[in-house]
């Protein structure tokens, strides 16, 4: 998956980079007008110091006897020389240079004004109609190093500038960003199923109307489930005391009724209604796994819930429930009215699937683990993988198809798990539920 | 035994009274918690069949208020499948047993039956008093080991002489456990219940007091 990038970096780097940008190309506009303005100075005291040495060397050259030829000045005392200078006659021979002055580095006449080779600027001025011709060179080394050092002070600053200008941007980012994400860990911190509103009176102005929109959302949620549980409640009410006085009528009916066709008649009614009965019981109970409320806001123990059933069904099933409790109290914030539904299922599935008059593991650990074993046919891997499903049937039972996917919808929203094993670990056949349910996933 | 039911669904309440007068019990059938209260004001019942949900309130409530009054009436509440916490609120609250609805009428016979002989002291169905085995869940006798048939009118007679060993019983007492309020009884209606378990069972199975009412004889 692609890294998406979090609002802060994105802002942070984008200030940050044209923050950068700005300042460097402020500092390269400057050098450049600077560079400019300098050549212009250091070429005017080039040119100054030509027009100025220019009638020197004339009074001295026309002073000296005439055949004396190149005169190399020599220096009033040591010193490394910055600036040169030749004096030529028309034709090119020497007449005077400074005493530093290498001769060859002076380019062919050209004419008065600025030259340039690769090493050096130059300036020409002749006089006498063109018969003494001066040319002063200045190194171009030099003035690289001037502008060089100019450069350098400018942009030093820069670079203490530009890493502390980065860290306030960062720093005010992230500031500014603080109650967005505060928001975000109020979110992520809540639990799945955690409808209630989220305080946005700390929220940016900008993310208020967001805060408060995905709080009135939350609120509609939230009314609508409970629409939900308290239909699933009634419903099971309301469907339940018709169906009960339907199967009681039936049965009296069966009772003083002495003809064989309608008692014949009146049992399969009585089936239907039964058949009817286990259905919307399991739906009901699905839309309760799904949808209702499976917390409850004082832990309570599971074992009372736990005996009770299994007296409840063993009650049918002559000594097959096997309960195993712990000595201390199983303490579990899951509802146990959800809890009667994952055992009613898991105890109602190995009764039925199991081998018949074979006793049911029923183990509930003090960490509220459940575990539902019995011993039987072993169930193939592809069909154990597809029993959660709705209406999954190991076999053509007389099973609503709907127990493990209840169970397992339960388990899902309590952030417990189911795992079904067969055979039961430990044995050559079976089958085993094992189920954690503590509630406070 | 007089029976009191508190169930406010007309078409499962008319099928529980069916059943449970067709076993000889007199039933008074109520569909509100107020005129429970009545009911249980002017007649000792002897057993309570307690719906959860009545339109003026819930079972349970009901139930604390009985016990808080020190009645020790044997309850059973009837419920629904997937509320467990009802149901463990319910035996916490002093109820004896429940019945989860739907249920069969073959079980609340037997339910009935059942709590009956746990307040009678003896919960072993199968009794023996002289040359009678009884055996009360199954509601079969033999009379010197050859079966005796009984009505339901006659069952429930001879079982309150039986939950009641040596007690002397009135008329009226025995009138009210055969019979609910609304019933028209013929005045010599035990008489002719007795004489007739004497025919069926020995003459000296049930003795009259002259004038006070009638025991269950010596064995």
């Amino acid at each position: 998956m692609r890294r998406r990038w979090g609002l802060q970096a994105r802002l942070a780097l984008g200030l940050g980079l044209a923050l950068t940008l700005v300042w460097l190309g402020t500092a390269v506009l400057t050098a450049l007008s600077l560079r400019h303005e300098m050549e212009e100075v250091f070429d005017s005291s080039l040119e100054e110091t030509a027009q100025r040495l220019l009638p020197l060397a004339v009074l001295e050259i026309t002073n000296r006897e005439a055949g004396d030829g190149d005169q190399h000045l020599a220096p009033i005392r040591a010193h490394p020389e910055l600036l040169t200078y030749v004096v030529r006659d028309d034709a090119g021979g020497l007449l005077m240079r400074s005493h530093a002055a290498d001769p060859a580095a002076f380019p062919d006449w050209t004419g008065p004004g600025f030259a340039q080779n690769a090493t050096h600027r130059f300036y020409s001025e002749d006089t006498l109609q063109g018969s003494i011709r001066l040319t002063v060179a200045e190194p171009l080394a030099q003035r690289q190093q001037a502008v060089g050092e100019i450069l350098m002070r400018q942009i030093l600053p820069l670079a203490l500038m530009i890493p502390l200008t980065l860290a306030i941007v960062g720093l005010s980012v992230a500031l500014g960003l603080s109650g967005l994400r505060r928001f975000r860990g109020r979110l992520a911190s809540r639990e799945a199923r955690d409808l209630s509103p989220v305080p946005v009176s700390d929220l940016p102005a900008e993310l208020q109307t967001v805060g408060e929109t995905l709080n009135d959302l939350l609120a509609r949620l939230d009314a609508a489930f409970e629409a939900e549980r308290s239909f699933a409640a009634n419903a099971a009410h309301e469907l339940r005391t018709p169906l009960a006085g339907a199967i009681a009528q039936i049965q009296r009916l069966k009772q003083e009724t002495q003809e064989a066709p309608v008692v014949a008649r009146a049992v399969a009614i009585e089936e239907t209604l039964k058949r009817l009965t286990r259905l919307s019981e399991r739906l009901l109970q699905l839309a309760r796994a799904e949808g209702g409320k499976l917390r409850v806001d004082q832990p309570g123990d599971l074992r009372p819930v736990a005996r009770l059933l299994v007296d409840d069904l063993g009650r049918n099933a002559a000594g097959r429930l096997v309960l195993s409790l712990p000595e201390a109290p199983v303490l579990s914030r899951l509802d146990p009215d959800a809890f009667g539904i994952v055992l009613r299922n898991l105890i109602e599935n190995a009764l039925r699937h199991g081998t018949p008059g074979a006793p049911v593991q029923v183990v509930l650990t003090e960490a509220a683990a459940l575990t539902v074993a019995n011993p039987g046919p072993v169930v193939a891997p592809e069909v154990l993988a597809r029993l959660t499903d709705r209406f999954a049937r190991a076999s053509t039972g007389d099973g609503s198809g709907l127990g493990l996917a209840i169970v397992a919808a339960i388990a899902g929203r309590i952030g417990g798990r189911l795992v079904l094993s067969s055979p039961r670990p430990g044995h050559a056949d079976g089958f085993e539920a094992r189920i954690t349910l503590s509630g406070d996933g | 035994m007089r029976i009191l039911l508190i169930e406010d669904d007309t078409v499962l309440g008319a099928a529980l009274r069916d059943q449970v007068a067709g076993d000889g019990h007199s039933i008074d059938w109520v569909t509100r918690l107020d005129a429970a209260e009545d009911a249980m004001a002017t007649a000792a019942h002897e057993l309570v069949l307690l719906d959860l949900m009545l339109p003026d309130g819930r079972g349970i409530p009901f139930l604390k208020r009985l016990r808080a009054r020190g009645s020790v009436v044997p309850v059973i509440i009837l419920t629904a499948l997937d509320q467990v916490s009802d149901r463990i609120e319910g035996l916490n609250a002093g109820a004896d047993d429940y019945l989860v609805k739907p249920f069969d009428l073959g079980e609340l016979s037997a339910r009935i039956g059942a709590v009956a002989r746990r307040y009678s002291g003896n919960p072993n169905p199968i009794l023996s008093h002289g040359d009678l085995d009884i055996d009360l869940a199954a509601r079969s006798i033999l009379r010197a080991g050859k079966p005796v048939t009984l009505t339901a009118r006659e069952w429930a007679l001879f079982e309150a002489f039986l939950a009641r060993r040596g007690q002397l019983l009135s008329k009226t007492q025995l009138e009210d456990t055969l019979y609910a309020f609304d019933t028209e009884v013929e005045s010599n209606t035990i008489e002719v219940h007795v004489s007739r378990l004497r025919k069926k069972l020995g003459a000296g199975v049930i003795v009259t007091e002259r004038g006070l009412g009638y025991r269950l004889g010596a064995a």
